[in-house]
């Protein structure tokens, strides 16, 4: 029964500083204590009130839904080539692809950035498209990780084999076969990229420009403020990742469900 | 010399939805030593349950487990001496072959040079000399399915256990690779218990079979008594196939009875059981019954007709019931093509009559 | 005149890059409702056979007829075959109907009207009440069903099936054997089954054409392959044999390791080294000690099957194997003269 207490400890590691965030969200008073006391909301109201917050939470949402958007009108069609290739090379290059997120810190991504645009050539740096561009080699390789293994799981080549037989051209394989056999990887990658670009704070930290911070980025600021404030503002950043986190296990219980029994035997 | 003996065997579940499943209900069993025992029956029938039982990796909730005449109910797996070759090989796939088969020694602290030796010549015997440094991915399903074979065997186990090996071979494998089995088993003597849902497979193999249906065991013995005398029609039905035809008892006459078979009388060998007026349900084998042009007796439409080479499968429809008709090697003048009349002939001999519904 | 075949391969040839086997040299034709099974292990090009013939694959030499017209150059979507693939490959999103419409949707077919022939389809293949399902919710063999529907919905020019049944159990594979035989002769369409399996061979074809190593081996009805086998690798893919090798001594007989084998008259020279071939099932045991061709025999191994036994026999020198329903000891066996049959040597 040893793993069962090693699980239970490991449940309380983890949750306490999240409880402790959440207690002191809603905690009026928060000095020398070990909890807080008295109950107030006042702290989610300063948040939404402050303009740094604000902007920071739209910029965050527009950098997430444009490196969304970019993933799938980059990463389907770069997917799809993946999946269909041939050659042992490129199969490779995908592969060292994947890997480079793990490989190469957002830190040397940022410092490479820095260096690039802030030349005169290229002085972009600051811009918030800059930043959606960042994102975007981030992000991506998960993205495409997630579409070609349902792509092999789904055994798209034989029922893309089996649309043309039946007569379908390519563009009808494309959007009768393809794109709707796909869209619950493709939901479901996009959701992690959400999730991963929201929470971003490395790269974003050292590229954004002072208009377009993060909210990750904006929230380190608030430590240096209230303790009650700080808590509000990571518990809102929680809860998106959380909402994001359920979508993703949910879509995915639905993509089990769709998979055809054939490899039962 | 080892034998294996459950007494009172029984094992159940908890199952998430279904609550308390009981997969093993008060089974006895003695495998004889050196002796090839089957477990044969359709999935969730308990088989499996009961060679993990045996291999220790399930504790019964009743029962006990002698390997030996020793008392290994609460001995754990690795203490127990057992060979097991599993379903999918479960091959340590990091390993190569000569370190797969050599792991059962090393962790048994032999010297590194009685392993070598132990190690070629298990390979040797099981027909992959030279296959020593290559990784199982390397190898073919056959291949796979040997390695297995030679690293159960290496540790000269007191009992070797089998879980459906040979599920995940292609047909023809499949039969070479159960007679290399039988063969090995054969050579090295040791107790054996076999596990498989195919019926063939556990002829070709076993001494004894134990057909087993819903965690019980429904009957064992030698194949030929169970295909011959089975004492249920599921056992009949699993081991070959059969015939189960409604009929019922006219008149007793010393040790036979005189049945009504579709208006046919059928004169057969018959227990004190059955007497005047009872239903019944005739047994009888494909191959026992006779068919032949369109005459006198008992007559039938053909409905399918399959040709196998070396036999013809005929499905014939006798009044109201389907009857199952195996013909070996067939003579020209025996073709009947769906649609034709025939007539079919009954054996007396080896109909086994079971209490109707 | 004769009617035009269906499907009429004319050496076609194909390999793969990297030397990989492909196919050589095939000819094959189909007759309009005739069933042909392409049968050989696995590696023979059975597959890449298929491909060439529905364009999956193109011909790098030899050409191919569809329904009488040269199609060798044609697309994939204009050859008009129906498949059925080995995993199936139903499209997962859409329902058990919206399958078997497909093809209709992409000739654009009218929403009512293909549903109304994908039902009539799906009662044919014996799923009515299933349209709304997901492949998912189906059986093994269910969704081999709809693979079936889907295939011919659209009334191909011919129906080619891709180990149709290896995916099966037992009882269902034997279940599905008599119901693909049923509707592609209520079809009435000229068809290709690839298989390995031997049994499915015989019982369902036409035709069986055995492929090894890219070739053509040999093309002709079951009975007459299973008969007359073209050589040991046809002799032995098809069914157990003995193969025993001997030498010419007189016009009916030939010296082997079990003894001197009474044959049928046969043409060839005296002292030439040659193979036969006798089926197990064809030998018998036998009652008398002496006669043409009756040999004592010690019995080796005697495995039981319940309808019949395999048995091996040390004869003479060597060995036979024998299939009988016969119980009993066995001491003598008969080789009937005309079971004993010449093959190729090489």
């Amino acid at each position: 029964m040893i793993p069962r207490w090693i699980t239970v400890a490991y449940f309380l590691y983890l949750a306490s500083p999240i409880a402790l965030l959440f207690i002191g969200s809603f905690g009026d008073l928060w000095l020398n204590s070990l909890l807080p006391t008295g109950i107030t909301v006042k702290w989610y109201l300063d948040v939404a009130a402050d303009p740094n917050f604000r902007r920071a939470f739209m910029a965050s949402l527009f950098v997430a839904v444009m490196t969304s958007v970019a993933c799938v009108a980059i990463g389907l069609p770069l997917a799809y080539a993946v999946f269909r290739t041939q050659s042992q090379r490129v199969r490779a290059a995908a592969r060292v692809l994947y890997q480079l997120p793990v490989a190469m810190p957002a830190l040397v991504l940022a410092f490479g950035f820095i260096l690039v645009f802030s030349s005169d050539t290229l002085p972009w740096l600051g811009s918030i498209w800059l930043l959606v561009a960042g994102h975007i080699v981030l992000w991506l390789p998960y993205f495409l990780q997630t579409v070609v293994a349902d792509m092999q799981r789904l055994g798209l080549r034989v029922l893309e084999d089996a649309a043309e037989t039946l007569g379908s051209t390519p563009l009808q394989r494309f959007f009768h076969i393809v794109l709707p056999a796909l869209r619950l990887s493709v939901l479901s990658g996009l959701i992690i990229v959400v999730a991963l670009s929201i929470g971003e704070f490395q790269f974003s930290n050292l590229i954004a420009g002072f208009l377009n911070r993060t909210y990750p980025v904006v929230l380190l600021q608030a430590f240096y403020g209230a303790t009650g404030f700080a808590c509000a503002a990571t518990v809102i950043l929680l809860t998106l990742a959380l909402i994001a986190s359920f979508t993703g296990a949910f879509v995915a219980r639905g993509a089990a469900r769709l998979s055809v029994a054939g490899d039962e035997r | 010399m080892v034998d294996v003996r459950l007494e009172h065997l029984s094992a159940e579940f908890t199952h998430p939805s279904r609550g308390t499943v009981v997969a093993v209900r008060d089974v006895d069993l003695h495998v004889q030593s050196g002796e090839l025992l089957t477990l044969l029956g359709p999935s969730g029938c308990g088989k499996t349950t009961v060679l993990r039982i045996i291999a220790g990796f399930q504790v019964p909730t009743a029962g006990r487990v002698f390997i030996d005449n020793q008392d290994v109910t609460s001995v754990l797996a690795n203490r127990r001496d057992i060979g097991f070759v599993f379903q999918n090989y479960a091959l340590f796939p990091h390993l190569t072959v000569q370190e797969n088969v050599a792991y059962g020694l090393r962790v048994r602290r032999q010297s590194a040079a009685d392993i070598v030796r132990n190690v070629e010549k298990v390979l040797q015997l099981v027909d992959l000399a030279g296959f020593g440094p290559r990784l199982p991915d390397e190898l073919s399903g056959g291949q796979q399915q040997r390695v297995a074979l030679a690293r159960a065997v290496v540790i000269q186990p007191r009992v070797l256990l089998f879980d459906e090996p040979l599920s995940n071979l292609d047909a023809k494998l499949r039969v070479q690779m159960r007679s290399e089995i039988r063969e090995l088993q054969r050579v090295l003597g040791i107790t054996t218990v076999y596990v498989t849902h195919d019926q063939e497979e556990a002829m070709a193999i076993s001494d004894r079979i134990a057909v087993m249906d819903q965690g019980r065991i429904a009957q064992c013995d030698t194949a030929e008594e169970l295909y011959r005398r089975p004492a249920s029609s599921f056992v009949a039905s699993f081991l070959g196939r059969t015939n189960l035809l409604d009929a019922s008892v006219v008149r007793r006459d010393g040790d036979r009875v005189i049945l009504d078979m579709e208006g046919q009388c059928l004169s057969v060998e018959a227990s004190a059981a059955f007497g005047a007026g009872d239903a019944v349900r005739a047994m009888i084998r494909p191959e026992a019954i006779g068919i032949g042009p369109a005459g006198e007796g008992l007559r039938a439409t053909v409905v399918t007709r399959t040709y196998l080479g070396d036999k013809v499968e005929y499905v014939v429809r006798c009044a109201s019931q389907d009857l199952h008709i195996v013909r070996f090697n067939p003579t020209e003048s025996e073709r009947f093509t769906p649609g034709s009349e025939v007539t079919i002939s009954l054996p007396s001999d080896g109909v086994q009559l079971l209490p109707g519904n | 005149m004769t009617e035009m075949p269906s499907v009429r391969v004319e050496g076609a040839s194909f390999s793969y890059p990297g030397g990989k086997a492909g196919v050589f040299d095939i000819t094959i034709d189909i007759a309009p409702g005739e069933l042909v099974v392409c049968i050989g292990p696995s590696g023979c090009g059975k597959t890449t056979l298929l491909k060439l013939i529905t364009g999956l694959l193109p011909c790098s030499a030899g050409r191919v007829w569809l329904g009488g017209e040269d199609v060798t150059t044609a697309s994939v979507r204009s050859r008009q075959c129906g498949i059925v693939f080995q995993s199936y490959a139903l499209f997962p999103h859409m329902s058990v109907w919206e399958n078997v419409a497909y093809p209709l949707r992409v000739r654009a077919v009218d929403r009512t009207e293909r549903r109304r022939q994908a039902e009539a389809m799906l009662d044919t293949v014996g799923l009515r009440g299933y349209s709304e399902r997901l492949p998912a919710a189906l059986s093994g063999g269910q969704q081999q069903r709809v693979a079936l529907a889907r295939a011919l919905v659209f009334k191909p020019r011919t129906l080619l099936l891709d180990e149709p049944l290896s995916a099966l159990d037992a009882a269902t594979r034997i279940s599905m054997r008599d119901e693909i035989r049923r509707i592609q002769k209520q079809q009435n369409i000229a068809s290709l089954l690839i298989t390995h399996d031997r049994d499915e061979a015989l019982s369902l074809a036409d035709r069986v054409a055995v492929l090894r190593d890219g070739r053509l081996v040999q093309i002709a009805p079951p009975q007459e392959l299973y008969d007359r086998p073209a050589d040991a690798f046809v002799a032995s893919f098809i069914g157990r044999t003995n193969l025993i090798d001997g030498r010419v001594v007189a016009p009916d007989a030939v010296d082997t390791a079990i003894g001197r084998i009474v044959t049928p008259a046969h043409a060839m020279p005296m002292g030439a080294a040659v193979r036969l071939l006798v089926r197990p099932e064809r030998i018998e045991p036998s009652s008398t000690e002496t006669g043409e061709n009756v040999f004592a025999a010690t019995v080796v191994h005697d495995r039981f099957f319940g309808a019949s036994r395999e048995i091996e026999l040390s004869v003479g020198q060597g060995m036979l194997k024998i299939d009988t329903t016969v119980r009993g000891t066995i001491a003598h066996v008969h080789l009937p003269r005309q079971a004993v049959q010449f093959l190729p040597t090489h």
